[in-house]
């Protein structure tokens, strides 16, 4: 027993960076549902390089799946805004070369220097989702554009949420005209308030696929990705896209390069292929949310300045996340 | 003779200890250890001594949590008990074969993933599913009955995914049971009550109590069902503590949530150990 515990403690000090890979390949690690596989399969017969292909479905994920990790076992991942910031502050990313980009000139400006990383030293703008309420208008004909209308007592169980803490809780702020990221304890409790007002109209509170509640009509009003109300439209022409007077939530994926990478160079280029303009324009054909560079661009010029104009990034708010955790469990 | 023996036990026993120890009792040290951890404010976990995250879950809203868990849990073991009880004294009228063809189809549906086969309720239960639907065209009801995204699709969900763990423990007591002391009883003049109450039930109630705590402990933790046919508007303990790890990133207070389920646990085998139980019974079927 005794040289089994020894040889464990052995291969946890065995870790730290190492020199580049020999092998010809690439470990990603990205969201579901965000790029077709054909896509890599194509990178792979064009380049000759392996991509070892893996999902998440949140940031929180992600982030254990790095930290509890060995060094080197990641090379290209794709957080959101957030959680760029959170990484870059535990030193988890490289910083990013953009000379090694050939198709970096391709990336839409609008999306570059946000907040969270000014200068984008460490990370590249990839796509970019809003929450939208959709809107079924063969069923529901009263004006919707604001937050509070769907507090209407009409509503009852027939409406989907997204099921993300800070998406939804800080929709509550917004309808009362706070800031999405407020850690006020008094703010948040009158958002709540708020939230418990709306429970009785809920449906459901979904992340995986809520568009499914809208084409199945199991509801006819959904708080959701624009990605997934734009799917949704596909099936039902009559689903209106209404972007909330009150503020919405903009999310925005990014390149990064996990720090001791052993592949950078074939993360690169993995990158600069996805920029390519006809490969970029195919993800956003069959995921349609907001693309990000010049050439795919999916939306009028004017609706994405609105957009830029009145959304809001979800910040990192430390510690303060047990207050939304416990509005959370409280409304549910 | 005696050595080669030994070294026989060694071999065969030696890759269940190190998976035991390895895949189950370190990671279970890990979550007791970090239980008294603190959490910083990146989700990280600084190693200072604390027993904040276990006062925190005497708060209220997850005292209440707890309740509303444990309702949801005794319903599921409840009506479970309510299905396999009578179907196991059917049981044990019939032949052997019989018998052995219906704990075999008992088995099956976990030849599947639990998941999908929740996915497939949503298929049946929703609102213009096909229950629904078959009851509005033969004109039995005219609204759509409200059978998931509610407490009645996550009970649905539960007791169709745990039944097998009643199922089995309840029908091998029952089926246990000596038919001679049955006859005895009867040849003594007992009535067919006398016989349920004096025979058949104290000799099952360990199957019973086994069933209870496989049913029962699962039903407290099963987020996935609560999300999927609850709606995602109900939270059990089991997505409390899903949260703490993926959402709030608060590691040390999923680790004291689990332990306490553990410590619960453990209380509801020295009751049943109390009551006469055997361990061996609770060993599996």
């Amino acid at each position: 027993m005794k040289k089994i515990i020894v040889l464990l403690i052995v291969l946890f000090i065995i870790c730290g960076c190492s020199n580049e890979n020999v092998k010809n390949e690439v470990n990603v690690l990205n969201w579901s549902s965000y790029i077709p596989y054909s896509i890599i399969d194509d990178f792979e017969r064009e380049t000759g390089i392996k991509v070892n292909y893996g999902t998440y479905s949140s940031n929180e994920e992600l982030l254990a799946k790095i930290s509890s990790s060995n060094e080197g076992v990641y090379d290209l991942i794709f957080p959101s805004d957030y959680m760029i910031d959170l990484m870059i502050g535990k030193d988890m990313i490289e910083k990013i070369d953009i000379k090694e980009l050939e198709n970096f000139k391709n990336i839409n400006p609008m999306f570059l220097n946000q907040d969270f990383d000014k200068n984008n030293e460490y990370s590249l703008p990839f796509l970019a989702a809003t929450s939208v309420i959709a809107v079924n208008r063969n069923n529901i004909k009263d004006e919707i554009n604001s937050y509070n209308d769907l507090l209407n007592s009409k509503y009852k169980n027939n409406i989907v949420l997204i099921d993300d803490q800070r998406i939804i809780v800080g929709m509550s702020l917004l309808a009362n005209n706070y800031d999405m990221n407020d850690i006020d304890k008094n703010h948040i409790e009158e958002g709540k308030k708020w939230l418990l007002k709306l429970n009785n109209n809920v449906k459901a509170f979904d992340s995986d696929s809520p568009k499914t509640f809208l084409i199945t009509n199991e509801v006819d009003i959904g708080v959701i990705w624009n990605a997934e109300a734009i799917i949704a439209k596909n099936y039902n022409k009559n689903i209106e896209i209404v972007y909330p007077k009150d503020g919405f939530a903009l999310s925005l994926d990014n390149y990064a390069i996990v720090k001791c990478s052993r592949n950078k160079k074939n993360a690169y280029k993995f990158i600069d292929y996805l920029l390519r303009e006809d490969i970029n324009k195919k993800i956003t054909e069959e995921y349609p949310y907001i693309n990000t560079t010049i050439s795919g661009i999916n939306m009028k010029t004017e609706e994405l300045l609105n957009v830029l104009k009145n959304s809001t990034y979800v910040k990192n708010i430390g510690s303060s996340i047990s207050l939304y955790d416990k509005v959370w469990a409280q409304i549910k | 003779m005696k050595k080669e023996q030994s070294m026989f036990k060694f071999i065969f026993t030696f890759p269940v200890l190190v998976y035991t120890f390895i895949l189950i009792l370190l990671p279970l040290l890990y979550i007791l250890f970090l239980s008294f951890c603190k959490s910083d404010s990146y989700g990280g976990i600084i190693y200072t001594f604390t027993l904040s995250n276990y006062l925190n879950i005497f708060d209220i809203t997850y005292i209440k949590m707890f309740i509303k868990s444990s309702l949801i849990a005794i319903l599921a073991t409840f009506i479970c008990i309510l299905i396999s009880y009578p179907f196991a004294l059917v049981l044990r009228t019939k032949s052997k074969h019989i018998q052995n063809l219906c704990t075999k189809l008992i088995m099956v549906p976990f030849l599947t993933n639990s998941l999908i086969r929740t996915y497939g309720w949503i298929i049946l239960l929703r609102k213009n599913g096909i229950i629904n639907t078959a009851l509005i065209n033969s004109g039995i009801i005219y609204t759509p009955l409200s059978l998931m995204y509610n407490r009645i699709g996550i009970i649905i969900g539960m007791v169709y995914t745990l039944l097998p763990f009643m199922l089995l423990p309840v029908c091998s007591s029952v089926l246990e049971i000596d038919n001679n002391i049955i006859e005895a009883a009867k040849d003594l003049g007992a009535s067919k009550i006398q016989v349920f109450k004096n025979i058949i039930l104290p000799q099952t109630l360990s199957g019973v109590f086994n069933g209870s705590l496989m049913v029962f402990m699962p039903a407290i933790g099963y987020f996935f069902i609560t999300d999927i046919l609850g709606g995602g508007k109900i939270m059990i303990i089991g997505n409390l503590i899903k949260n703490q790890f993926l959402t709030a990133r608060n590691w040390p207070f999923g680790s004291a949530i689990a332990i306490f389920l553990i410590i619960i646990t453990i209380i509801l085998i020295k009751i049943y150990k109390r009551l006469g139980g055997k361990m061996d019974d609770l060993g599996g079927f």
